[in-house]
């Protein structure tokens, strides 16, 4: 009995352990669910947050991207740019749209078409993208419609298969016929020669043309048109100074024939001179010779009306001389058979000396010679006895022209490499017209003087070559009533 | 002694001039040392005839094989045009063979694997096998049973690194270079061996997001349900768009959201692209799909993108073992390269920062990329990848 009452006991106790057990069993289970409930919908809720994250994300990247476009189709354009601007040639700037250019501006496919009046049609000048035989067809469409092209041209206006979506039957038609399913064209408009269009597109059915799009390429091709433009004003002015170079080559050459014409002719006349002036010595010393025997009266006194004559003869022998002395000296400078002896020497003393040798001259005409001459602009690298004779026949002018108690100053200083001269008189002054003239042979000024004053015309023209053959310059300054002033140069050192 | 190495490219427009340039330029570099292979990489604007048959011309005698990219890789830059070429002059020590495959889609991709295995295989008993190197074209969608084909046959002791070859993103035709022909729906590759030191890192950079869906019907490249629901409705929920909609952003989506495939054991998640959506609500992927397998959808960003090439070049560091490396192959998906955009030439101021500005190196944007996902605990499996920087740095 007690047995099955304790039996009875541990059956009650063990069936309340066990409904305790399933009881926590069930709690636990439903923890676990509830667990479970809330992981999944946490895992639905990460879920829907990835799928914000996804969409944010794409839009961002789309914005990234089509900045990164936008950045790479700057850096294209500018590239591109730069290589037009590198040159002039026609043909070279539209060949210098390459394909990297064109897909970094997002693009694979490029045509340029020119309108040729020649044949009264646009020939293709770029071709990217195309086989030769799709942009001859392409070429043959757009000439069989040209009216349409080449309103493109006069309305200036970029289309694009964005802006043409108020006409898709024209947009659908320009894609069909190049290929593309989106595409840009705009007008390359040089002011000057053939006008055209610029085709860009691509066969990406992702892609969308954009406004940006739009404005790069009417860039792209305003430059064209610009480089264009450049190019045709160089061609003109290239074949104009081609032909300029052309006609001052033959210019040139007719002037050197002619030089050449003009220095044999001087030539000729210098050994003319020459050998004239030496034949003319020779009878004109026995002239001499002969009156200054008469003169003496060793061979008999001579009537004074003679006498008179002789000495005229005498005198104009002796003027003769001078005149073929002169010429002789002149030819033989021209002709180079007389060179300088430079040597380093004090101008200022040559010119005392020739002061001293006129100084009678001077005197009987009342005329002051100054030397103005500063001891450290006088040291030149000069032939003496040809400096003296420029010094006389300056000075000799000077006199002849300078009228009673006038003054003539002789000057020097330093000019670079030179020591210029300035001989300055208050003589009567040389006409305008006739400055460059004295110093041609046989000129003389036309004057009151001149007709009085007695002269060859060679003292110029002889000192002229002097101071050239010192490779010096010779020139005069004057005001007529006031006097003159003749400056030469002459070199310092050897 | 090490691989001798000769590298040259051009960007020439004209296939010959390109590669008389790119060859001549190599030849110089190389010097003395006698070429006996060249790995050749050209954008699709320059795959022809002319190219390979002018290469061959100038390398008389030399094994040629390579593929077209979307962009090339060398030192200079990536150039979406261009041509690059690598002459090789193997040290002693160090074997190579070559093979190649033609009409893969014409029968069982497995078998087409099998048939390259064998190839790459001849001549290669009794020598150790190191490294195989692989290019296929970028279209062919079975490149999973490419690899296991050729897996079958050349073993999984050593790991298999490859490229898809590439057009310009225009998916119409890709190029396998193999001596003077040029060929599509073929693979050629390298079989290395004998004592070759070398670094293998492949990293992708993106991560899982929301919610581990399962594959609940799929074959081959293409999922039907996800979740038991049509596919495409993963990417209809989380973008918030219709599936037109989804088609005209097909190319944006397939680079930044890519499927990511859980597979055990490994650390990284296996990336497959869209590559295009069928009327059913079916996804199409670049790469097979498991049935029944766990994915998840992911998602990556630049910093991202360039944080695993710094993990991929530690990994080659890992496999060199302070060794020094000759040259590298760059494997890079052409999805990292418009992602990265601007800064797409970061990729390979990274790999030159780590193994040397002046180390020769060679690639190209991919389709596609194989390689172990990860090469240090190399578990013996390769698989066909989206998305990732595949790096082989080779020591000789």
């Amino acid at each position: 009995m007690i047995g099955s009452e304790y039996l009875a006991l541990i059956g009650v106790i063990a069936i309340v352990a066990l409904a305790i057990t399933i009881f926590s069993k069930m709690q636990r289970i439903s923890q676990l669910q509830s667990l479970i409930d809330n992981l999944k919908k946490s895992l639905d809720e990460m879920d829907e947050q990835a799928k914000l994250v996804v969409r944010t994300d794409l839009e961002l990247n789309k914005t990234q991207e089509e900045l990164d476009k936008k950045v790479t189709g700057l850096y294209a354009l500018q590239s591109l740019s730069r290589a037009i601007s590198t040159t002039l040639e026609e043909n070279q700037i539209l060949s210098m749209i390459e394909v990297s250019y064109l897909e970094d501006l997002g693009f694979e496919k490029s045509c340029g078409f020119l309108w040729e009046d020649r044949i009264s049609a646009f020939q293709c000048y770029i071709n990217i993208g195309y086989s030769d035989d799709e942009i001859e067809e392409i070429q043959s469409t757009i000439n069989a419609d040209k009216e349409r092209y080449s309103d493109l041209i006069k309305n200036q206006a970029t289309l694009s298969s964005t802006s043409l979506a108020v006409e898709p039957d024209l947009r659908d038609k320009i894609n069909e016929i190049f290929k593309v399913t989106s595409f840009v064209i705009s007008p390359i408009l040089p002011k000057e020669g053939s006008k055209g269009f610029l085709f860009v597109g691509t066969e990406k059915v992702d892609t969308l043309v954009t406004e940006g799009d739009e404005e790069l390429i009417t860039i792209l091709s305003n430059q064209l048109g610009q480089a264009l433009e450049n190019a045709r004003l160089f061609e003109k002015t290239w074949q104009a100074h081609q032909e300029l170079e052309k006609r001052v080559e033959q210019r040139t050459r007719e002037l050197t024939l002619a030089l050449e014409e003009v220095k044999r002719i001087s030539k000729r006349k210098t050994d003319f001179v020459s050998s004239v002036s030496h034949e003319l010595r020779t009878p004109l010393t026995s002239v001499k010779g002969y009156a200054s025997i008469l003169l003496t009266e060793k061979l008999g006194v001579l009537p004074q009306e003679v006498k008179l004559r002789i000495e005229k003869i005498n005198r104009h022998s002796d003027e003769l001389a001078q005149l073929v002395n002169d010429l002789l000296d002149i030819s033989r400078i021209e002709s180079g058979r007389v060179t300088m002896k430079a040597e380093q020497k004090d101008l200022k003393k040559i010119a005392e000396e020739v002061g001293e040798l006129l100084s009678v001259q001077l005197k009987d005409r009342q005329i002051e010679l100054i030397i103005d001459m500063p001891g450290d602009a006088t040291a030149a690298a000069v032939d003496a006895s040809q400096i003296k004779r420029v010094f006389i026949n300056i000075i000799g002018n000077a006199l002849k022209f300078t009228p009673p108690k006038g003054k003539i100053t002789i000057s020097s200083y330093k000019t670079g490499k030179n020591i210029q001269v300035d001989i300055n008189d208050t003589g009567c002054g040389i006409p305008e017209e006739a400055r460059e003239a004295i110093f041609e042979e046989f000129y003389r000024v036309d004057n009151t003087i001149n007709e009085s004053v007695k002269g060859t015309g060679l003292g110029l023209a002889l000192v002229k070559h002097i101071i050239e053959a010192h490779k010096g310059k010779i020139w005069v300054t004057s005001k007529v009533g006031a006097g003159s002033t003749f400056s030469f140069t002459l070199p310092q050192e050897v | 002694m090490a691989i001798q190495v000769g590298i040259g490219s051009s960007t020439q427009k004209d296939s010959i001039l390109a590669a008389k340039e790119a060859v001549s330029e190599a030849r110089l570099k190389i010097g003395n040392a006698k070429a006996d292979l060249a790995i050749v990489f050209s954008s699709i604007d320059l795959s022809g005839t002319p190219l390979l048959k002018t290469i061959s011309n100038y390398l008389s005698g030399i094994r040629v094989l390579g593929c077209s990219g979307a962009a090339i890789i060398s030192n200079r830059g990536i150039f979406k045009h261009g041509l690059v070429i690598m002459l090789l002059s193997h040290s002693q020590g160090v074997y190579f063979n070559t093979g190649l495959v033609k009409n893969i889609m014409e029968r069982s991709a497995v078998q087409a694997g099998e048939e390259l295995g064998e190839n790459l295989l001849h001549g290669f008993q009794g020598i150790r096998r190191d490294l195989s190197v692989m290019f296929s074209d970028g279209l062919i969608e079975s490149s999973s049973d490419l690899i296991s084909g050729l897996q079958e046959r050349v073993g999984v002791s050593f790991p298999l690194a490859g490229a898809s070859a590439a057009d310009n993103l225009a998916f119409k035709k890709t190029y396998i270079y193999f001596d003077q022909e040029i060929i599509s729906n073929a693979a050629c590759g390298i079989l290395w061996g004998g004592k070759l030191n070398f670094g293998l890192g492949t990293k992708h950079g993106w991560k899982p997001l929301g919610k581990p869906r399962k594959v609940t019907k799929a074959s081959g490249n293409i999922i039907n349900e996800i979740d038991n629901a049509p596919a495409i409705r993963i990417y209809e929920d989380y973008l918030a768009m219709d599936t037109a909609e989804l088609k005209n952003e097909l190319k944006r989506i397939s680079i930044l959201y890519p499927i990511g495939i859980y597979l055990p054991g490994e650390e990284e998640f296996l990336l497959r692209n869209l590559f295009s959506i069928e009327d059913n609500g079916s996804i199409v992927l670049q790469g097979n799909v498991p049935q029944n397998s766990q994915i998840r959808l992911m998602i990556g960003t630049k910093e991202t993108c360039l944080a695993a090439t710094h993990q991929a070049i530690e990994e080659v560091k890992k496999g060199l073992s302070g060794r020094p490396c000759n040259f590298v192959l760059v494997f890079d998906s052409i999805s990292r390269y418009i992602l990265l955009g601007r800064q797409a030439g970061k990729e390979l101021e990274i790999i030159k920062e780590h193994l040397g500005k002046d180390t020769p190196i060679i690639g190209l944007c991919t389709y596609g990329e194989q390689a172990p996902l990860r090469s240090i605990n190399y578990l013996g499996k390769t698989y066909f990848q989206n998305q990732t920087i595949t790096i082989v740095a080779i020591g000789g």
